[in-house]
């Protein structure tokens, strides 16, 4: 390709991205309007077990699509259909249109509460490890990782945990980014990462599904606070969370929140003992 | 969405990171692709019979499935019967049997392509096999399959992002990584195209230049 089609082409991709840019964002109200219309909200997933799953036959279910698809039928909009995403590409795909909602256990953190508009807290873990039977290399926090020069962390990329590991010190090449969970269990399985570190519910779900007698959890991590999700909106869609707010509040209230959330594993009362304010300021 | 300069000078190390391991495993790639087709090409044009026919195989099995499939085998099955490696190193292999076969085909086509009568012309001038191939067959060979085997090499060059599937942190892992933690797709993703749309010109003036002083050999 010649310098000059290169420029040319250039050229017209910025021109489409300012028309991209430049379309003015949809009337707060309407975004409600739409889905109805449509019948379907756009739900981003990460197939993590017990927050989002995918069954065989492709039916969508885990705890923050249950809420969602129930809060989003009392707003009037039928229902929800869920594409599956790694977690550092749901924000991004979110600010490119192509969810209208982030519903996957996405705990919340102030640099994420800067990038999209969450609901109330929705679903609370706090972290674990898995790693090999009688933890030879005695790892009880994030920081244990960061002084062992040996051990290798899996977490999923854009994860909280592989923040977290960051965080605490440990290199970036020895904090390995695994694509999904039954990769994760793998890789500790055949030795390439001592721990695998996921929310706690997670780790459980995975370890029992997997019954291998050579792995154990160690849960919580300590020194790990304990995070909570929440639905996230596309900055601009501050109408369409507080509408999904007022119903959410109205679920906690009657015990239908409990209903849906607890079979999973998950505690009602933890979630309504916070608020978005507190988790998004929290350090 | 804008353009953030800032931005980009701030990533511009992690990614030149993930370019050295980028670049690292194309060449050794191809170190093992260029080897691993030479067996292939001998043992299916001069072995006997049955291991011509077991290499010939091997070789239609592996050019036939995809790359991706071949480097999740390597890294997460193998592992099931005592071979682990190291996601470079399996990456590494995955790359240079699958573009192997490739350049076996070429090695092949570019031998075979040599008339018959220039065999026969270095046996009747009483040179040795070893002679024959040397200073016949192979100069003659060898010049119309650089192109191909050019084009080999860039395509393995541009299938390196693959290996992020592996947990290599190459260029495209980087770039993930980055925007995973700042929600920005669109610095990390256009500097990656940036980097290999120069890697790849760079190398095409490169094999131009090789394509040219082998053509000279041949029109002495």
């Amino acid at each position: 390709m010649s310098m000059r089609t290169f420029l040319t082409m250039a050229a017209g991709a910025s021109a489409l991205m300012a028309v991209v840019v430049a379309t003015p964002a949809f009337a707060d109200d309407g975004k409600l309007e739409e889905l109805k219309a449509q019948g379907f909200a756009r739900v981003a997933i990460a197939n993590e077990p017990p927050f989002t799953a995918v069954a065989a036959d492709g039916k969508v279910s885990g705890a923050a699509p249950d809420v969602a698809r129930e809060v989003f039928k009392r707003l009037g909009v039928a229902d929800i259909v869920a594409s599956i995403s790694e977690y550092g590409a749901m924000i991004p795909g979110l600010q490119a249109g192509r969810h209208d909602v982030i519903t996957a256990g996405l705990f919340m953190k102030p640099e994420r509460c800067a990038a999209v508009v969450y609901s109330e807290p929705i679903l609370c873990d706090a972290e674990a490890f898995a790693l090999k039977k009688g933890n030879p290399l005695k790892l009880q926090s994030y920081k244990d990782i960061a002084d062992n020069p040996d051990a290798k962390i899996g977490a999923p990329g854009g994860g909280t945990e592989e923040k977290l590991a960051l965080e605490a010190g440990v290199p970036r090449d020895r904090v390995i980014v695994v694509p999904d969970g039954q990769s994760g269990l793998k890789m500790l399985q055949d030795g390439r990462i001592d721990v695998y570190s996921l929310p706690v519910l997670s780790i459980n779900d995975l370890v029992s599904k997997a019954s291998d007698p050579n792995i154990e959890v160690v849960a919580p991590v300590v020194g790990a606070p304990v995070y909570c999700d929440g639905a996230a909106f596309r900055k601009g869609d501050e109408a369409l969370r507080d509408a999904f707010d007022v119903e959410l509040a109205k679920m906690k209230q009657s015990g239908d929140f409990a209903k849906i959330i607890e079979p999973y594993g998950f505690s009602a009362a933890a979630a309504m003992s916070t608020s978005r304010e507190k988790l998004c300021a929290a350090q | 969405m804008e353009w953030d300069w800032n931005f980009v000078w701030q990533i511009m190390p992690t990614l030149l990171e993930g370019l050295k391991i980028t670049i690292l495993a194309t060449v050794l790639g191809a170190a093992v692709a260029a080897a691993v087709g030479l067996v292939f090409a001998i043992l299916r044009m001069t072995a006997p019979k049955p291991i011509a026919k077991v290499t010939g195989f091997i070789v239609e099995f592996i050019r036939g499935t995809p790359l991706l499939v071949q480097l999740y085998f390597i890294f997460y099955v193998l592992p099931d019967i005592g071979i682990r490696l190291p996601a470079l190193l399996a990456g590494v292999i995955g790359l240079g049997l699958h573009y192997g076969t490739y350049a076996a085909e070429v090695y092949r086509a570019g031998i075979e392509n040599v008339p018959r009568g220039q065999w026969e012309a270095a046996k009747a001038t009483n040179l040795t096999g070893r002679q024959a191939w040397i200073h016949v067959i192979l100069p003659q060979a060898i010049p119309p399959m650089i192109p191909a085997l050019a084009n080999y090499l860039i395509a393995m060059f541009k299938e390196t992002p693959l290996l992020s599937a592996i947990t290599v942190l190459e260029l495209m892992n980087q770039a993930k990584s980055v925007a995973n933690s700042s929600y920005r797709y669109i610095e990390p993703m256009t500097l990656v195209g940036i980097f290999f749309l120069i890697m790849s010109l760079i190398s095409v003036v490169f094999l131009r230049w090789l394509e040219e002083r082998y053509a000279r050999v041949e029109e002495r």
